[in-house]
């Protein structure tokens, strides 16, 4: 009778054992596992930002020649880098309609004169246009990341009644915002 | 066999499969992410693409493995979406996924799926009176289109396009044991026999075996040949919703300017009849009204709109 017991306790305290070990082992490859995980999508974070710093640095060079910008034959002859500053402006009326178009990581999109130079900085709307030098797309501050590109930026000018309507041309830089992925 | 044997055994197994099991499905997982990369990356590398003032441009893509390009259209939205996907060979196998990734701004033509490791990207503006967007052709090398009696106009831009996978002349370039996909896309209002596309030219029309699809200007003939008719479908309504846009935003700029007010009517018809095409066969009015609009900004000197 005793020597039973002996043996039964003998064999629970194996069995103990041996679930402790394989609890430990499961435990081992869990966590393993997690770590795989997060260090796997810390990547992807990583590759998904430059691939937007890849768009967008791709998108700069080539967005005044998109339909929208471009200044096409408006402006006299055709030219290539110029954007049109008064479709533009009819543009931001449109922006809700264009939000996410050139990629749903652009935050904002924004035009700055640089040359004349102007004293200080009047961002553009209905009423103060042509008389401002800063046209932003959308009505946001570009923070963050960005990425620029020079241009020329054309527009219609009235100079009153002896001379009419007119080209005129200036140069500016397009600033174009990206989001960071969280 | 006692016991604790049993157990471990037991519990041994069922660790091993669940690390397995779990092991599988992070590579499956990681396979994806990077079809989803690829699929990304290509769209990304569409935009130094986009021409300026060129009638076209061509380029070639590489990619290490054995891939597939799918490439779909959906009309959600205000500009629809562009999509693409991609499989690429694993191990000998295809990966399939289901991942596709979208862009509002760009329109491609391509066979679905287009396989091989080298393509060729063929870009041409679509101006309907203005450029609307820049029409991306996607082929791959193992697809050969024969062009046969095409218009002196055709045939010298794809001359000057020198890509290796279309071809002119009779296609008497192609050899006898050549092993690449021959398309023969034939000119001329009679169907030619071994003409797997038929373009009559005049009548703007081109029929495939998914049948017969309407064109205007060239960037649109190219689209019917290279892709699927659903998908020509699809982008030729894609491509009105941005006219319709386009349209509105130069009636805004007339606003703006104060000048170009005669083109304010015609640019009301042209959205009005963007907005009602329902299928190619519809184009024909549109072109109507674009050709009109053309004409009145060409003459506006100054007021010029685009």
């Amino acid at each position: 009778m005793i020597n039973l017991i002996t043996i039964d306790k003998k064999g629970q305290m194996k069995i103990q054992q041996m679930a402790f070990m394989l609890m430990a082992v499961t435990l081992f490859f869990l966590l393993v596992g997690m770590f795989v995980l997060v260090w796997s999508f810390s990547g992807l974070k990583e590759s998904a930002t430059a691939l937007e710093e890849k768009n967008t640095m791709l998108l700069v060079t080539k967005l005044a020649n998109s339909p929208e910008f471009s200044c096409g034959n408006a402006f006299g002859t055709g030219k290539i880098n110029c954007i049109d500053a008064d479709k533009t402006m009819a543009l931001k009326d449109m922006s809700d309609e264009y939000s996410g178009f050139w990629g749903k990581d652009i935050s904002n999109i924004e035009i700055r004169k640089i040359y004349p130079i102007d004293e200080e900085e009047i961002v553009c709307s209905v009423g103060n246009y042509p008389d401002c030098n800063v046209i932003k797309m959308y009505d946001k501050e570009i923070a963050g990341n960005y990425i620029w590109n020079f241009v020329s930026l054309c527009r219609k000018a009235d100079y009153g009644e002896e001379r009419g309507i007119d080209d005129k041309c200036e140069i500016a830089k397009v600033l174009v915002g990206y989001t960071q992925t969280e | 066999m006692s016991f604790p044997w049993i157990f471990a055994l037991i519990v041994g197994a069922f660790i091993l499969f669940l690390a397995i099991y779990g092991v599988s499905k992070l590579i499956g997982t990681q396979e994806t992410l990077q079809s989803a990369k690829t699929s990304k990356e290509i769209g990304i590398l569409l935009n130094p693409l986009e021409t300026g003032f060129e009638e076209a441009k061509s380029s070639t893509l590489f990619f290490p493995v054995e891939t597939r390009v799918y490439t779909d259209c959906n009309l959600g939205g205000d500009f629809g979406r562009q999509l693409i996907r991609i499989s690429q060979k694993s191990f000998n196998k295809w990966v399939d996924t289901d991942l596709n990734v979208g862009f509002s701004n760009k329109y491609i033509f391509s066979k679905n799926p287009s396989e091989g490791e080298e393509f060729f990207i063929f870009v041409k503006p679509f101006d309907f009176p203005f450029k609307v967007s820049d029409l991306t052709y996607i082929t791959s090398s193992r697809d050969v289109y024969c062009f046969v009696n095409a218009p002196d106009d055709i045939e010298e831009e794809i001359g000057n396009l020198q890509q290796e996978n279309l071809l002119i002349e009779n296609c008497s370039e192609l050899k006898s044991n050549d092993v690449r996909n021959v398309t023969k896309v034939c000119f001329g209002q009679a169907r030619e026999s071994g003409c797997a596309v038929q373009v009559d030219y005049g009548n703007k029309m081109v029929e495939t075996r998914d049948g017969k699809v309407h064109f205007e200007t060239d960037a649109l003939l190219y689209g019917a040949i290279f892709a699927e008719k659903n998908i020509y479908e699809c982008q030729v309504r894609r491509l009105m919703q941005r006219v319709e846009s386009l349209a509105r935003l130069y009636s805004q700029k007339i606003n703006m300017v104060g000048c170009g007010t005669n083109m304010q009517t015609d640019l009301i018809m042209l959205i009005n009849s963007a907005k009602v095409v329902s299928d190619s066969s519809d184009l024909t009015l549109v072109n109507f009204v674009a050709e009109d609009i053309d004409s009145k900004n060409k003459a506006a000197g100054l007021c010029k709109l685009w």
